[in-house]
């Protein structure tokens, strides 16, 4: 069984895994020359049946959305590179270490989907991984696999970079395109959905740059191969990125299905300094947290967390140790929600300032008993019932993932939060 | 139009068209579901989020905003669950955090949809004991706007009608989360047309007007529906007064004009009711040669005994009458039986030199409506520059073109408030309209592209004339050849207010009331025509009702020699003017808002003024005015408005459908489309530019008239004059932007500062027509540097 | 309005034509505005670009101030610490502090000689590194009180023309979120990410 799929080079190879020679070397774009060869159905045939799910963060089946790409003559293919999900930085890696492995699923996926211009959009804050993936870009055209005759066989397509310019929101698929667009990040409502009216009001498809990368062995292997690996629901390898409170923090790609205490303790090397776990969160900050008493015997799958009220997200995997503050932890997340808010609709723009706000007091000794139902209230009116997966009151998820702190401290930390309201002081 | 659909809203089965909106829908069939963002006349946004309601899905019900949500065969909806009341409840009281609830001190207090829908649906109490959200307030975005930001609820209703309506986008969002904001960029203020619509659109008092700024409460207000008068669209307004003051307008929604929409001028021109200019007794020229207030009595004998002795002396014919364009159809009607039937004078004409060929606005071949634009393919603008000239028919066209897909033609001698939406623009030089005419019914291969577009129906075609300079016969020509386009319609343009209205009433030398056309024996002069004659001692007097050549008319200098040669002079005005002050007589008359009566636009469509204010001083009605005189001179005419009103749906031809019980307001009534016509005007016509410079005259919307000037909110935005010139020309004269030249006209010179205009072709010169400067008629101009 | 380089305008041009829309050029405008002012975005660069692109003035401003790196004031210099969940349970608070007390500036502010910025800011994608610091974009991980504060005195004292990321991290960082790989050798110019195609890079 394989457990590495897109660290190998990078692995193998430090010192040059970016560069074309090392990638060709290692067998790069064999998968794009005989993705050429094969009808664009079959490729998205395959993808399907790898049940490759989104690494973005919403894992969608990547197959299913591609077969929702509306018919026309100009399609887009978009790569989100936006990466800025709190804990989150495998994209980075994926983009400085080993470029040409994303360049080469984009190049299949555009052939696959019928696209002959592609944008990849990356977070201004990463200049270099941006550089990167031009140097790739240009080295690849230079071999004559990017332009207007792909590797000799008549298809053309063009890949560009846009640089964000600091806006966690246009990591949101139809921010992104707004943003493309010249607009404001602001998110769109939905439908229409990108695959029908996407950028430009064009069919358009928005990919993960790690769901990406996976296409290359995907076309090689068979979408069986990687439909092979892991459980099921949770197929193929992924990226965790560890951090926090942890011994060996980084990015590790497993095989999903290991328990939480195995990726922890055993990847991660345990809690820092040999102190003891208090608290994760799962998968990014938008994630709802889990605790040791609860969780850490339970499977690292799309389903198992799911069912228990959070998510692997972005595969963010953020440890708190016994010292942490929770309350400001749940500041620190709830600041940064509110700060990345893009305004648009009431219940975020208000209510995520509103409940920093109470936080804020909270932490600095003027909290009052009232705060804790008024933030459990003021997060329900953001997202009704505070279900899982969350109900809106907004057009797009990031409200109600400004909640998800604030629920997670209620649930599993009340009595620390309501005796520093009753305390009326600080415990930094 | 598909099959009606069937939806659930709380329990209830609704018939609905598909494709509409959930919150349209409920709302026709008696829901109203809360919203501050949607607005029925923009596209949705579905950000205040106060719409929510439960929609069935396949994962049970789910919060949507109705704004956004298209109804679907079988959608079952709640809009009153407890989920749904609950997050009502929430977005209100999110909006409330950082509102500073300053309603007593803000001008929307009382007819605040945020403090309605507050008592309505809102929380008690607040919880919110934070520091609310801080800004500098108000501040001025431009002469006639102020923002108050703490108060704004980003429901961007104002950006998007600036972005989306009006196309001109100086207000926006800034920054983002809690920190966003509407705001002008530096130095750019709101100086848009039509700025006053996003007062009237806002929510919440975050803008106001500077003219009504703390000038009333709503509850105060006394409201009349009306129809504005600034222009011929004849938009449909609420008058509101307080204390016999008029002091603000609103855009009322109809489907066949205004949407809803009024331009600035429209809506805050209403100034000059109350100006202390305003006339408030007659006039009556003394021994002494002054003008001094008189009684009724006295100035209306002198006005008979005055045109008496000219009548008796030089005939009937030695007296003529300009004026009905600003009047109401009674009081034109009334003028027209004076001039007419009363003194029997065949010269009387309702428009000054600048508006088209009567027999155009009369008798346009296959004559249209401005609703026809929303079905149009291709619409074809060759007249004035409708932004500045008929500004809400500018929305109507710049609508057809952005949002319903038409091709937009523009043809004008100079750059036009529409070519940023056009996808042709014909340009040629002043006076050579016919050139460009016979370019494109002619073959030439530049404009193949053009003559595609005209050749997919639906056309509508606006003709009108694009300057005064330009011979009233190219409209003509233009409108025959429009005519024939696939499935035309051809909607001939003139600016005032009523001039469709007064030349159907007979205002016109060559029409008499209803379109009728005149023979040539019975014809008189035009205004034009009239001037020569009073300067040449023809003519002796002249009676003028509202009208004023001398500062209206293309060569206004002419116009002002021939008026001060008048030897008896009669005016019916609000004020004294360039062309009155020399009257014998002067009678203050009741203006806008202080009469009922009817107006007619320029589709032809008769639609009702009403009365809310008393005049002032002792000004009365013009008809009363116009009765008693003709009483005087032996003639009969109804005293009233309404009788005249009787009178002209009993004698007018197209006039008998109308009158004022079915034009009464409501729901559904866009007023009556009159449909006689007289016969077209001859549609030949020649010329070319001149060999040297050839002068644009177009009009500005804020120009230099009376009625402006005698307003402090929008005198202040009346421009300077200048000179625009192509950079090629400029270079050749040796002057930059900024420098100074000299137009010299046959009607006129004038030192104007340069603007450089590379949108203009050379051998071109532009210069506002209403601005005070007098030229004559020709393009022919020649240009001089100044040192 | 002050006009750009010849230079400048053709890149500027370039990029216009590179989009299927004009108006997509916005932001790599915006960063090339802020390269041709030395640094901070100002109202003639934003002038400049709405004409490029037929966007209004405030339209302009309407997307730039959306985005937190288009900075109106900012020094020649700009170090970001992170303060985002992973760098705070990190101690991202002392770092940040520290930043700012060596350059003598409340966090945000600009040191007097224009020198440096010092900011807070949400996360960079550097939590396995925390705490993790950029200067000018370009990152410096496992960065200490200690390390923040040496950093900023290099820029205030030595104000180098240009930043180079793996420099920064051999002198002032300490571990990284995961093995760099090879030198990136590419400059940057100032308080803008270097990237090439924007002609906001120098040297390499
Ligand atoms: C607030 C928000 C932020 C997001 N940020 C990112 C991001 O930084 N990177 C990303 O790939 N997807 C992000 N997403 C998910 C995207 O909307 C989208 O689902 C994803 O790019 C689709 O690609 P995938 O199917 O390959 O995952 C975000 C979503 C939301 C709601
Ligand atoms: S939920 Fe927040 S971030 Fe998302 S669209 Fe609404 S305001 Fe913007
Ligand atoms: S009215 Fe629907 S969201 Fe504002």
């Amino acid at each position: 069984m394989t457990d590495r799929i897109l660290t190998t080079l990078m692995t193998e190879h430090p010192t040059d895994s970016h560069t074309l020679s090392r990638y060709e070397a290692a067998g790069g774009y064999t998968a794009l020359r005989s993705a050429l060869t094969m009808k664009p159905e079959e490729i998205v045939e395959q993808v399907k049946a790898s049940n490759l799910k989104g690494r973005g963060g919403a894992g969608f089946p990547t197959g299913v959305k591609w077969g929702f790409l509306a018919p026309g003559a100009e399609r887009y293919l978009v790569v989100n590179a936006d990466e800025s999900e709190p804990g989150t930085f495998k994209d980075r890696q994926l983009l400085e270490r080993d470029p040409h492995q994303v360049l080469e699923g984009v190049l299949i996926s555009a052939f696959a989907l019928d696209v002959h211009r592609v944008f990849v959009y990356v977070r201004g804050e990463y200049p270099r991984p941006a550089r990167r993936m031009q140097a790739a870009i240009d080295e690849a055209r230079g071999a004559g696999l990017v332009g207007d005759d792909v590797a000799g066989s008549g298809y053309a397509i063009e890949v560009s970079v846009h640089l964000g310019a600091g806006a966690y929101i246009c990591g949101e698929e139809t921010a992104l395109l707004n943003s493309l667009e010249g607009r404001r990040g602001e998110p769109r409502i939905k439908p229409p959905f990108p695959a029908v009216a996407g950028l430009y009001a064009l069919p358009t498809i928005v990919n993960n740059v790690e769901t990406l990368a996976n296409v290359p062995w995907i076309v090689t292997n068979g979408g069986s191969a990687y439909d092979a690996i892991g459980p099921e629901g949770s197929r193929g390898t992924r990226m965790f990125s560890l951090s926090g409170h942890i011994e060996r923090p980084g990015n590790y790609e497993l095989v999903m299905g290991m328990s939480w205490r195995d990726l922890i303790y055993d990847v991660g090397g345990g809690v820092r300094d040999g102190r003891d776990l208090k608290a994760w969160i799962p998968g990014g900050a938008s994630a709802p947290w889990f605790v040791p008493a609860l969780h850490l015997d339970t499977p690292v799958t799309d389903d198992d967390v799911g069912r228990l009220g959070s998510m692997l997200g972005s595969g963010a995997v953020v440890v708190m140790d016994e010292t942490t503050n929770v309350v400001a932890a749940a500041l620190s997340i709830v600041k940064f929600f509110a700060h990345e808010s893009c305004g648009q609709c009431t219940p975020c723009r208000e209510g995520t300032t509103w409940m920093e706000q109470i936080l804020e007091r909270i932490l600095h000794g003027a909290g009052r008993p009232s705060d804790l139902d008024l933030l459990l209230d003021i997060s329900d009116n953001i997202s009704p019932g505070l279900r899982w997966p969350p109900a809106m009151t907004t057009i797009c998820p990031l409200g109600p993932s400004a909640v998800s702190p604030i629920t997670s401290i209620m649930r599993h930390f009340r009595g620390e939060v309501e005796e520093m309201v009753m305390a009326g002081a600080t415990h930094v | 139009m598909s099959e009606r659909i069937t939806i659930t809203v709380d329990g209830k089965e609704l018939e609905v068209d598909p494709g509409t909106l959930l919150i349209q829908a409920a709302q026709d069939h008696g829901t109203y579901i809360p919203r501050f963002c949607w607005h029925p006349r923009m596209n949705p946004v579905g950000m205040c989020r106060m719409c929510l309601v439960e929609v069935e899905g396949p994962r049970g019900p789910m919060l949507t905003t109705s704004c956004t949500a298209v109804c679907t065969e079988g959608m079952v909806v709640d809009t009153r669950s407890d989920t749904v009341k609950k997050a009502q409840e929430g977005v209100l009281e999110f909006l409330l955090v950082n509102h500073p609830l300053d309603c007593p001190v803000c001008d929307r207090g009382g007819e605040c949809p945020l403090q309605d829908q507050t008592l309505s649906h809102g929380p008690g109490e607040s919880r919110f004991v934070e520091e609310k959200r801080h800004f500098e307030k108000p501040i001025a975005i431009s002469d006639l706007v102020l923002l108050d930001r703490e108060r704004c609820i980003l429901c961007a209703r104002c950006t998007r009608f600036s972005d989306e309506i009006s196309g001109d986008p100086l207000i926006e969002f800034l920054d983002r989360g809690t920190y966003t904001q509407i705001n002008t960029f530096p130095d750019e203020p709101f100086a848009s047309y039509f700025s006053g619509n996003t007062v009237q659109l806002c929510p919440v008092g975050a803008l106001t007007a500077t003219p009504y700024r703390f000038r009333a409460r709503p509850w105060d207000l006394e409201a009349v529906e009306s129809t504005c008068t600034s222009c011929s669209v004849g938009c449909r307004v609420s008058v509101q007064a307080s204390h016999n003051e008029v002091l603000r307008l609103l855009g009322v929604d109809v489907e066949a004009t205004n949407h809803g929409w009024l331009c600035d001028r429209g809506r805050f021109g209403f100034e000059y009711l109350r100006s202390p200019g305003r006339l408030s007794a007659p006039l009556v020229r003394n021994a002494d040669g002054e003008l001094v207030e008189s009684t009724w009595a006295e100035a209306l004998d002198a006005a008979a005994a005055g045109l008496r002795r000219v009548i008796d002396g030089s005939g009937p014919a030695a007296i003529a009458g300009i004026g009905g364009a600003r009047s109401t159809n009674e009081e034109a009607y009334a003028f027209a039986t004076l001039l007419r039937d009363t003194i029997g004078t065949p010269h009387l004409d309702a428009a000054v030199g600048e508006a088209p060929d009567p027999l155009l606005l009369t008798g346009a071949a296959n004559r249209g409506i401005i609703g026809d634009l929303e079905t149009a393919r291709t619409v074809l603008v060759w007249g004035p520059d409708l932004k500045e000239d008929l500004p809400v028919l500018y929305l109507r066209v710049r609508r057809a073109a952005t949002e319903l897909g038409a091709t937009l033609i523009v043809a004008h001698p100079a750059p036009t408030g529409l070519d940023h939406c056009a996808d042709h623009v014909l340009r040629y030089r002043p006076g050579d309209g016919a050139g460009m005419l016979a370019r494109l019914t002619g073959g030439d291969d530049e404009l193949a592209s053009v003559r595609d577009a005209l050749a997919e129906g639906p056309v509508v075609a606006i003709v009108g004339r694009t300057g005064m300079t330009e011979d009233p016969g190219l409209a003509n020509a233009v409108a025959a050849f429009a005519a024939g386009l696939p499935d035309a319609r051809v909607l001939p343009v003139a600016h005032r207010g009523n001039l469709f209205g007064a030349i159907d009433m007979g205002m016109s030398p060559v029409t008499g009331p209803g379109r009728v056309a005149l023979d040539a024996a019975s014809r008189g002069r035009d205004t034009t025509g009239i001037l020569e004659a009073l300067d040449s001692g023809e003519i002796g007097a002249l009676v003028l009702l509202g009208a004023d050549p001398a500062a209206d008319h293309p060569s206004s200098a002419m116009a002002r020699a021939a008026v001060d040669k008048a030897s008896f002079l009669v005016s019916f005005d609000l004020f004294v003017t360039e062309s009155n002050r020399g009257a014998d007589v002067i009678f203050p008359v009741d203006a806008f808002a202080e009469v009922e009566g009817t107006v007619t636009n320029l589709e032809g469509r008769v639609q009702k003024v009403n009365r809310l204010v008393p005049g002032v001083g002792q000004s009365r009605p013009a008809v009363e005015a116009i009765a008693d005189l003709a009483s005087r001179l032996g003639g009969s005419i109804p005293g009233t408005a309404a009788a005249i009103a009787d009178r002209i749906r009993e004698t007018v031809p197209g006039y008998d459908e109308v009158s004022w019980t079915t034009l009464g307001w409501g729901p559904g009534r866009d007023g009556v489309v009159v449909s006689a016509s007289s016969p077209a005007p001859d549609g030949s016509v020649d010329g070319s530019a001149p060999d040297g410079m050839a002068l644009h005259l177009g009009r500005v919307l804020y120009g230099d008239g009376t009625m402006i000037a005698a307003g402090p909110s929008l005198a202040k935005l009346v421009p300077a004059p200048t000179a625009r010139l192509h950079p090629e020309d400029a270079e050749r004269l040796g002057v930059a932007d900024g420098g100074s030249v000299t137009v010299t006209g046959d009607g006129g010179e004038a030192e104007l500062p340069v603007t450089i205009d590379p949108g203009l072709l050379p051998g071109t010169v532009a210069v506002p027509a209403n601005l005070g400067l007098s030229f004559g008629a020709s393009p022919a101009v020649s240009v001089e540097a100044v040192s | 309005m002050s006009a750009w380089s010849d230079e400048t305008m053709e890149r500027a041009q370039s990029l216009v034509a590179s989009y299927p829309d004009p108006r997509s050029a916005v932001m790599p405008l915006l960063y090339l505005a802020m390269r041709e002012e030395g640094g901070p975005l100002t109202d003639d660069g934003m002038r400049i670009v709405a004409d490029l692109i037929g966007y209004t003035p405030v339209q302009v401003q309407a997307v730039a101030s959306f985005y937190t790196m288009y900075k109106r004031h900012v020094g020649r210099h700009l170090v970001s610490v992170c303060t985002s969940i992973s760098c705070h349970l990190l101690g991202a608070g002392e770092v940040l502090a520290a930043a700012a007390d060596e350059v003598g500036v409340p966090v945000g502010g600009t040191a007097e000689d224009g020198s440096v910025t010092v900011e807070g800011v949400e996360c960079i994608g550097a939590c396995g590194g925390a705490v993790a610091v950029q200067v000018d974009y370009e990152f410096v991980e496992g960065v200490t009180p200690e390390a923040a504060r040496s950093l900023c005195r290099w820029l205030v004292d030595e104000s180098p023309e240009t930043v180079r990321s793996d420099d920064m991290q051999e002198r002032f960082g300490g571990a990284t979120a995961f093995d760099w790989g090879s030198e990136d050798p590419t400059d940057a110019v100032g308080p803008m990410p270097a990237f090439g195609p924007y002609g906001t890079a120098g040297g390499a």
